[in-house]
């Protein structure tokens, strides 16, 4: 089916968001419980141990095959044929991508452990679209525009007041931990997961399912270096206690449904960042914000959190941060101009340094060599139709090579999904 | 695999329904409406020349569509 490439992109994205949100309180829920109130590097060994099993069991079923298809390629992603070994090429990543996540998640333990709104644990992971404009303006050639910086202030700040949490609470080192580990270690998960996401494993896309479970795998490996490093260091035995609570049958089942729903929460996650810029994606996640509400006021219900304060300022301003976070999603949303451009050389130049000048352009983000009237289709994509012209327009006019161009600008496109 | 662009020019005011009848086109990877001297983009991914051939057939027979320039594609950088 072809449909808008946006819509299944943001329909991946907000799903995806919506159950992190519920995971998340799951998360307060279960790091509050007694075997890891105190001890989050517990509970980072316990998610990854349990995490391991439960993605394998849950990958192992959605490669079952229901009329030629299995069910991981009908209900999860098209790519997906069956759990399969990793390759070569995907290790480099993993390897990075399963650190990231490993150092990330002790730090998310820690800050569940010791807040327990998961609205207000959320709000400040936002702010990681500032880091990932960062990073891609140097990986994938693009430096950010006025309206990427000016969306991921507006998105910034409202996470800070969105953050504010409804009993009026302000905790320093929970958003130290946010800012120092959490937020600088999922930028660069993020694009590790992406870049797995765009590879091609046997000339077919990857997919997000295999992606998931390895880096389950790995993310686990690490979690058990750290805590093994750190434990002979400091003496400590977080590892036994981890590993005592894991095999608990009550500990085993709780976490295991709070990793399965999790493994869904990712798998849509990923097939979004192979659609979408990583710093897109995550401004869109920062709709989790709101969708935590009703699971910080489902947590209120059943007594495992404190009553809110009724206290109207604090409503009004959390509300003010949310609108904030939503405006900044719509304004990265709308501003996005591409184009093609039609090549034709001059006789008798070299094509293959021509695609490597055409390539070194900012913004262009295809470039193929075709035969027929044209001898390259180039396809770009820009903020503004100025920056265009301004970075993309003279530096083609600078290519010696080239004996004419034309530009044509996307009105409307569909993507094959 | 082959990939191809193929660049369509369109008689005025057929091309909402044109577009309709492309997306049922199967192989068709993408469909861009653009401003310029062609009115369509479309991108296709086919096994073979021959099944190339039925995709341009097909596009032809859309009412509305009068001209079709196929660019296949030799070699390819993309960041996806």
């Amino acid at each position: 089916m072809i449909i808008r490439k946006k819509y299944l992109f943001y329909v991946l994205a907000i799903t995806s968001s919506f159950i992190a949100a519920g995971v998340t309180a799951i998360d307060s829920f279960v790091g509050g419980q007694s075997a890891f109130k105190y001890d989050p590097w517990a509970f980072a060994f316990s998610i990854f141990f349990v995490g391991t099993i439960a993605t394998f069991l849950i990958s192992l079923v959605m490669s079952v095959k229901l009329k030629e298809r299995s069910i991981g390629a009908k209900i999860l992603d098209p790519s997906f044929k069956r759990i399969r070994l990793i390759q070569k090429s995907e290790i480099k990543f993993q390897l990075i991508a399963g650190l990231m996540n490993a150092i990330n998640t002790v730090g998310y333990c820690a800050i569940v452990s010791a807040v327990q709104d998961p609205s207000v644990i959320l709000s400040f992971s936002q702010v990681v679209i500032l880091y990932l404009l960062l990073m891609e303006s140097i990986t994938e050639k693009d430096v950010p525009t006025l309206v990427e910086v000016q969306s991921s202030v507006i998105v910034t700040f409202g996470a800070i007041l969105a953050s504010i949490s409804l009993t009026g609470e302000f905790k320093l080192i929970p958003i130290l931990i946010v800012f120092i580990i959490l937020n600088p270690t999922w930028a660069v998960f993020s694009i590790y997961q992406r870049k797995l996401k765009i590879l091609r494993i046997h000339n077919k896309p990857n997919d997000a399912i295999n992606i998931r479970f390895w880096n389950v795998a790995f993310s686990f490996l690490f979690t058990t270096i750290l805590l093994f490093a750190y434990d002979v260091l400091s003496g400590s035995n977080h590892i036994v206690a981890g590993f005592t609570a894991s095999i608990s049958q009550y500990y085993f089942l709780i976490i295991a449904v709070n990793m399965s729903i999790t493994f869904f929460a990712y798998v849509l996650y990923i097939r979004a960042l192979g659609m979408g810029k990583a710093s897109v994606n995550n401004a869109i996640r920062a709709s989790t914000i709101i969708f935590a509400i009703p699971f910080s006021i489902l947590l209120l219900q059943l007594g495992i959190i404190t009553q809110f304060s009724t206290d109207p300022v604090m409503l009004i301003i959390k509300v003010i941060g949310m609108i904030l976070i939503v405006l900044g999603i719509v304004s990265f949303a709308l501003t996005v101009v591409k184009a093609y451009i039609f090549v034709t050389v001059k006789p008798g130049r070299p094509m293959r340094e021509t695609m490597q000048k055409l390539w070194g352009i900012r913004g262009v983000t295809h470039v193929t060599i075709t035969t027929g009237e044209y001898d390259f289709i180039v396809k770009v994509s820009t903020r503004t139709l100025m920056k265009g012209y301004e970075r993309i327009i003279r530096k083609l006019d600078e290519i010696e090579e080239i004996k004419k161009y034309r530009w044509a600008s996307v009105l409307k496109d569909w993507e094959n999904i | 695999m082959i990939s191809a662009y193929i660049l369509i020019t369109m008689q005025p005011g057929k091309t909402d329904k044109a577009i309709k009848e492309m997306r049922k086109i199967e192989n068709l990877a993408k469909i861009s409406i653009i401003a310029g001297e062609y009115d369509i983009v479309v991108r296709a991914q086919v096994k073979n020349l021959e099944e190339l051939l039925d995709v341009t057939d097909k596009l032809q027979m859309i009412e509305g569509v009068s001209k079709t320039t196929t660019q296949i594609i030799e070699k390819e950088i993309s960041l996806q």
